[in-house]
C-alpha cells in the first residue's frame, strides 16, 4: 500500500454537507429576512449570491477531496491535504493506537466507512489525530491488516528471535472477536424512557395539571371574560405538554436509533463497542488504557433497579465527544453488573459490602447537600413573600438527598482493588485498582479533627482529564486504612524488585 | 499514617509570605486613601473610611501574621524512593500520597521576589495532577527535582 490513495468521492459531498450544517443558521436567517419567497416577490441579488456561497462550498469541499491523499510508507500512514496551504501529516505506525470505523447515513449505501486515527499522543480535547472522511470498507479493512503488519514486523525485530515472532504471528491470526455483551432491545427501551428528558416531561406534566386543577374553581365563580383568560392560560400550558410531549418523543426515538445493536466485544487487548442503526458507531479501546470503572445509578432509574457503568479511559479521542461513547453498559439491571463485568474486565469486583460513615456523620451530610437550598431560601421567601416560603421545601428535598448521599456513601478495600460509592445527585460507584490510582488525598478540616472524621479523595486519569472519586466523613481511621493501602504495598514491593 | 511527614519548607518562606501579606494591605491602604479624598470631595458619610482601615487592620492580623505561620507551620513533605507524601493547608488539611511511579515530570520555577530570598517552588506533574510545594530553599529544590525526575525515571510506568 504504498501509492497514495484518495478517498471515495462522497466525500466530497459530506464534506460540504459538513459545511453547510456549520452554516445552516446564518443561511437560515437571510434566507428567511430575505423572505417574501413563499409571496412569489424574490428579491434576487441575495438570494445569487447565496447560491454563489453554496457553489464555492461545494467547490472547496471537491477540492479538498481531490487534494486529500493517503498512502503507507516507511512504517508511517502519511497524509496530505489541504485547500490552500498543503499540509502534510506523517504518523508513525507505532503511534498508532487503534482505527475507529463508523459510518453515516451517506456511509452505508456504498458500503463506506469514516476511519478515525488514534495515537497514543492525542489526549482528550483534541480531535483524532487523523479522519478519512469516506473509503471504502474493504480498503479500511487492508489499511488496518497493512498498520497490524509493521507493527508485527516492528515487534519481531525488536525481539530479534524468528520463532517467537512467528510463534506471536500464529497467535495473533486467529479470529478471536468474542461477543461479551448485547443490550436487549427492552433495555434500549427501557434507557430512553428514563433518559435525563423524562424529568422536564413529567414537572412539565405537573404545571399543567396545577393549572389544571386552578381553572376548576375558579372558572365556576368569575366572569365569563376571566373564563376566556383561564382557557387561554390552559391553552398555552397544553401547547407547552405537547410540545414536550414531542420533544421526547424525539429524543426516545434518536436514543433508541443510537443505541440499537448495542454490542461489546473482546478482541486480543482491546475492547471493541459498537452500536447504532443507521449511524453505526464502532469504538476500540485498548484494555490496558483503561483506569477505572464507574458504575451511575440517577434518581429516575434506582428505583426501577437499574444503572449504566461507564469505562474512565486514558487518552483515545473517542472519549472526547462525548461520555455517551464510553458507556459499557448504558443500562443494566444493578444486580445483574457483576456478573457482566466479570466477563468483560475480570480484573474488577463488584463488590456490595461497604464500609459506611459513622452515625455522627449523618448532619454533616445533610448540611453539606442543603444549606445552599436554605441560604438561598431566605432572599426568595422575603423578595415573594407568600409564595416564596415554598422554596424552603427545596431545602428540605435537598436535606433528603443529603440524607440519601450519607446512606449511600461507602468504601471497600479488596486486593487491590478501591471501591468508592458516594451520592451528589446520581449515585456513583468507582471501582479503581491501586496502580492506576495517580494520587491520593485525605482531607480533614478543624471540626473534623475534633470528632475524628475526615475525608478521602482518589485522582485517575482519563481522556478528558481527570476523574476524582471521593467519600466524604469517614472515620478517620477509614481514611487512614485506605491511604495505608495505597502506600504499604509500594514500599514491599520496592525490595522484591531489588 | 499517625506521623507526619518530616521535612519542612524553608524559614524563609514565612519572611516571603508575610511580603505578600504587605502587599495585600498596602493596596487596601491605597484604595482607602483614594477613598478619604472621595469622601472629603463628596461629602460621603466618614464612616467609609473605618471601614477600609477596619479591612486593613483586619488583613494585617491574618495574612501578615496569622495565616503565613500556620501555612508554614503545617506545611511538611517527604520523598522516598517509592512516594511523594504531602501535608498542607489552614483550616481543610490535606494530606497527599502521589506514587513514585506516577510522576511524569517535575518543574521548578522562580519568580523575582522567590530568586531574592533564594526561593524556589517545585512543582510535581502525573497523568492526572500537578502537586506543588512552595517555597524551598533552592538548592534543595534543585536536589529534589534532580532526585525525583531519576527516581520517577527508574520507577517502572504503566499508564
Amino acid at each position: 500500500m504504498f501509492e497514495p490513495k484518495r478517498l471515495h468521492p462522497i466525500s466530497a459531498i459530506i464534506n460540504f454537507v459538513k459545511t453547510l450544517k456549520d452554516a445552516a443558521l446564518p443561511l437560515i436567517i437571510v434566507l428567511v429576512l430575505n423572505g417574501n419567497i413563499f409571496s412569489g416577490e424574490v428579491d434576487w441579488i441575495p438570494l445569487l449570491i447565496w447560491i454563489g456561497v453554496l457553489l464555492l462550498v461545494l467547490g472547496s469541499g471537491i477540492i479538498r477531496w481531490l487534494r486529500f491523499t493517503y498512502r503507507m510508507e516507511e512504517g508511517e500512514l502519511r497524509i496530505e491535504y489541504g485547500l490552500i496551504f498543503r499540509k502534510k501529516r506523517y504518523i508513525p505506525i507505532d503511534r498508532i493506537q487503534s482505527l475507529d470505523f463508523s459510518e453515516g447515513i451517506f456511509h452505508r449505501p456504498l458500503n463506506l466507512v469514516k476511519v478515525s486515527v488514534e495515537t497514543a499522543g492525542s489526549t482528550g480535547n483534541e480531535k483524532a489525530e487523523a479522519e478519512l472522511t469516506a473509503i471504502r470498507r474493504e480498503d479500511a479493512s487492508s489499511l488496518e491488516e497493512a498498520i497490524f503488519q509493521e507493527k508485527k514486523r516492528r515487534y519481531g525485530r525488536q525481539d530479534g528471535e524468528v520463532s517467537e515472532t512467528e510463534e506471536l504471528q500464529a497467535e495473533m491470526e486467529e479470529p478471536k472477536r468474542v461477543k461479551v455483551y448485547a443490550m436487549s432491545m427492552k433495555e434500549i427501551v427501557m434507557m430512553a424512557v428514563t433518559s435525563g428528558g423524562a424529568g422536564v416531561v413529567i414537572s412539565g406534566v405537573a404545571v399543567f395539571f396545577s393549572q389544571f386543577m386552578d381553572l376548576l374553581p375558579v372558572g365556576t365563580i368569575y366572569n365569563e371574560i376571566l373564563d376566556w383568560i383561564q382557557i387561554g392560560v390552559l391553552v398555552v400550558a397544553f401547547t407547552a405538554l405537547v410540545i414536550l410531549l414531542v420533544a421526547y418523543g424525539i429524543s426516545i426515538v434518536m436514543t433508541i436509533l443510537r443505541y440499537a445493536n448495542f454490542s461489546v466485544f473482546i478482541d486480543g487487548d482491546d475492547l471493541i463497542i459498537t452500536r447504532g442503526w443507521l449511524e453505526k458507531k464502532q469504538m476500540t479501546i485498548p484494555l490496558n488504557r483503561i483506569q477505572g470503572v464507574r458504575m451511575e445509578e440517577n434518581l429516575i432509574r434506582q428505583p426501577l433497579g437499574y444503572a449504566s457503568v461507564t469505562l474512565i479511559s486514558a487518552g483515545g479521542s473517542v472519549l472526547k465527544n462525548d461520555e455517551h461513547q464510553l458507556r459499557l453498559l448504558p443500562m443494566i439491571k444493578e444486580a445483574k453488573v457483576g456478573e457482566i463485568l466479570k466477563k468483560v474486565l475480570p480484573d474488577y469486583d463488584v463488590v456490595d459490602d461497604f464500609h459506611q460513615p459513622p452515625k455522627r456523620s449523618l448532619l454533616r451530610y445533610i448540611l453539606r447537600h442543603s444549606w445552599f437550598g436554605f441560604v438561598a431560601a431566605i432572599p426568595i421567601s422575603i423578595f415573594f413573600f407568600p409564595y416564596g416560603l415554598l422554596s424552603i421545601l427545596a431545602g428540605f428535598f435537598l436535606a433528603v438527598l443529603g440524607w440519601l448521599a450519607y446512606h449511600d456513601a461507602g468504601w471497600n478495600v479488596l486486593g487491590d482493588q478501591l471501591t468508592l460509592r458516594s451520592r451528589g445527585i446520581i449515585k456513583q460507584t468507582y471501582f479503581m485498582k491501586k496502580y492506576r490510582i495517580q494520587a491520593s488525598y485525605e482531607k480533614q478540616t478543624y471540626f473534623q479533627r475534633r470528632t475524628h472524621l475526615s475525608s478521602i479523595e482518589v485522582m485517575l486519569t482519563s481522556g478528558g482529564g481527570r476523574a476524582l472519586a471521593s467519600c466524604y466523613y469517614l472515620e478517620k481511621k477509614d481514611t487512614e486504612e485506605m491511604m495505608e493501602w495505597y502506600r504499604v504495598k509500594r514500599s514491599a514491593e520496592k525490595p522484591s524488585e531489588e | 499514617m499517625e506521623q507526619q511527614p518530616t521535612q519542612r519548607i524553608s524559614q524563609r518562606a514565612l519572611t516571603l509570605w508575610r511580603i505578600y501579606g504587605w502587599i495585600q494591605v498596602g493596596i487596601i491602604l491605597l484604595l482607602t486613601i483614594g477613598l478619604t479624598v472621595t469622601v472629603f470631595l463628596w461629602e460621603w458619610p466618614w464612616w467609609i473610611v473605618l471601614i477600609g482601615l477596619g479591612i486593613a487592620l483586619l488583613e494585617v492580623l491574618s495574612m501578615v501574621w496569622l495565616v503565613p505561620t500556620l501555612r508554614w507551620k503545617r506545611w511538611r513533605y517527604d520523598v522516598t524512593e517509592t512516594e511523594i507524601d504531602l501535608q498542607y493547608g489552614l483550616f481543610i488539611v490535606t494530606r497527599t500520597l502521589v506514587p513514585m511511579v506516577r510522576v511524569q515530570h517535575v518543574d521548578t520555577e522562580q519568580g523575582p521576589l522567590l530568586r531574592k530570598f533564594r526561593l524556589s517552588t517545585i512543582s510535581i506533574s502525573t497523568a492526572a495532577t500537578v502537586h506543588k510545594i512552595p517555597a524551598l530553599d533552592e538548592r534543595e529544590a534543585e536536589r529534589l527535582r534532580q532526585s525525583i525526575s531519576s527516581l520517577a525515571r527508574v520507577a517502572e510506568d504503566d499508564v
